[in-house]
């Protein structure tokens, strides 16, 4: 999975890189090394596609207190693959520290800030590249077609992605055991998506499941994205639901990396 | 000492390992919980009270169904990460007696991932303190077997820990979804029944549903027996056919 390298510059023309540059190129690795692999999309997509014309389709014949369920579903599966997706990238992270992967990758010229950016970047964006199509499929069955609507839709997915990704990395460089890390990541996962108001109304969860919902970051994803699409307003306080996590987890999980890399020592 | 007396001692070993991390026992039992108290909870609530009842079993089977995917997943890391699987063939005991007991204490393991879960379903269904209970669990056991099988012939395949993922999601979604966990055979397409139908999670639901009606659980677990042996055979053979080197 982490077998991807990076070209490696020459450190005189370190000085010539900007900032930007570099962290692009950390993100396009990420991104590469997610479609070298293509078990994971053939599995996901097969999860989507079975989920929302299976699952959804007959499960909404039985749901009569909610009228339009399957539209509502058909919006907040998109939004679990995006965080499912991007939890992929502790998957890497962890692998690469495994494998000794990682010390080789400290060795790039490339500063340890512009490193971390741009693993997060790269995990965030592969998600994205990875959604669209299933956004696409979504839009086309429930006929999105404002593309203002859609850009403000694709933003809120980015957001939740760029947040999760940090989630990600934060909980691999602390977890030490292969094991548990596969467990404690499905789990993350697990309780993200369905204490939220991704997959069901916030009307119809038990009561301690609704108390917690509400500050889900894949709630504020889902409702956001659920009002940029219908047109209705703008979900300021999704927005800025989605804006906190994604500070607090991508400085988190930069802080928490930052110490793994330095063995323990802040640089 | 007799090939049978090395039975035990293999499972012993397989149940130590899940042991060996307790923590991940615990997680096992979270995910039950999301699963129960929080989909179908909400899904209960969304549809009547009675379908939360129905679905309930399903939390626990596919509980049961990830404790039996992660004996498979260790078989995998022994031969691939940790290097054992020589070793493992050093010891004195007969291949096919060694496969047996590698299925077994998968079956041992999963039974005893989902033992918190089968009582709670259990206390739902108020069968927790009647002889009955017993049932549940020998329909998790049978259950498990199969799944132990699959688990273990896709680990002797597969050669990085991506493809056995996939394979493993892949099932899981079968089970899962082409099933009657969620809704009743009389929905699917004509086309898909048959598939719905030859589903052990199908029949595995069937009989936990029958220990809530008070009906006998004899046809559905006969039936599951079928698919569950036939998959914990194939997990054999594939075991015995990747300890040949």
């Amino acid at each position: 999975m982490s077998s991807s390298t990076i070209q490696v510059t020459d450190s005189s023309d370190l000085s010539g890189q900007s900032t930007s540059r570099l962290v692009l190129q950390m993100a396009r690795r990420d991104i590469a090394t997610l479609f070298r692999t293509p078990w994971i999309i053939i599995s996901r997509s097969l999860a989507f596609i079975i989920q929302l014309f299976v699952f959804a389709y007959l499960i909404s014949g039985l749901v009569v207190k909610f009228p339009g369920f399957f539209p509502y579903y058909a919006v907040g599966s998109v939004v679990s693959v995006v965080a499912s997706i991007s939890f992929i990238i502790g998957y890497d992270i962890f692998e690469e520290a495994e494998e000794g992967l990682l010390d080789y990758l400290l060795t790039l010229p490339i500063p340890r800030r512009e490193f971390i950016i741009g693993r997060a970047l790269g995990g965030a964006v592969r998600a994205m590249i990875y959604t669209i199509p299933m956004f696409a499929i979504v839009a086309v069955l429930e006929n999105f077609s404002n593309p203002l609507s859609l850009i403000a839709a694709i933003l809120d997915l980015f957001l939740l992605a760029f947040g999760v990704t940090g989630l990600s990395i934060t909980v691999a460089v602390s977890v030490r055991s292969a094991n548990r890390f596969d467990v404690v990541l499905a789990l993350l996962e697990l309780a993200v998506s369905r204490a939220s108001t991704a997959l069901y109304p916030l009307a119809f969860m038990p009561s301690y499941v609704a108390a917690l919902a509400p500050f889900s970051p894949v709630t504020f994803a889902a409702d956001s994205t659920r009002a940029a699409l219908s047109g209705s307003s703008l979900d300021i306080l999704g927005l800025a639901g989605l804006l906190a996590f994604v500070a607090i987890f991508l400085g988190l999980g930069a802080t928490f990396y930052f110490r793994r890399l330095e063995g323990g020592v802040y640089a | 000492m007799s090939s049978v007396h090395l039975i035990p001692r293999v499972i012993e070993r397989d149940i130590k390992i899940l042991f060996s991390d307790t923590f991940l026992i615990g997680i096992m039992f979270a995910n039950f919980c999301i699963d129960l108290f929080v989909t179908a909870a909400t899904f209960g609530n969304l549809i009547g009270s009675s379908y939360f009842l129905r679905i309930a079993p399903g939390s626990n089977l596919i509980t049961a169904m990830v404790a039996a995917f992660q004996s498979g997943r260790d078989i995998w890391r022994e031969k691939y990460i940790k290097d054992l699987a020589s070793y493992l063939l050093t010891l004195p005991i007969p291949r096919k007696v060694f496969a047996l007991s590698r299925i077994t204490g998968g079956v041992a393991r999963s039974v005893i991932a989902t033992f918190p879960g089968t009582l709670v379903i259990s206390y739902l269904y108020g069968i927790l303190f009647s002889p009955r209970l017993v049932e549940a669990f020998v329909i998790v056991a049978v259950f498990s077997l199969g799944i132990v099988g699959l688990s273990i012939a896709v680990s002797a395949f597969a050669s990085t820990i991506e493809v056995f993922a996939t394979v493993r999601s892949a099932i899981q979604l079968y089970l899962s979804f082409l099933s009657t966990i969620f809704y009743d055979v009389s929905l699917f397409p004509v086309i898909v029944q048959p598939i719905v139908q030859t589903n052990p999670m199908t029949w595995a639901m069937q009989a936990f549903r029958a220990l809530q009606s008070q009906g006998s659980t004899l046809y559905p677990i006969s039936v599951l027996v079928g698919p569950s042996l036939a998959f914990a055979l194939l997990g054999a053979v594939c075991y015995l056919w990747y300890t040949r080197l």
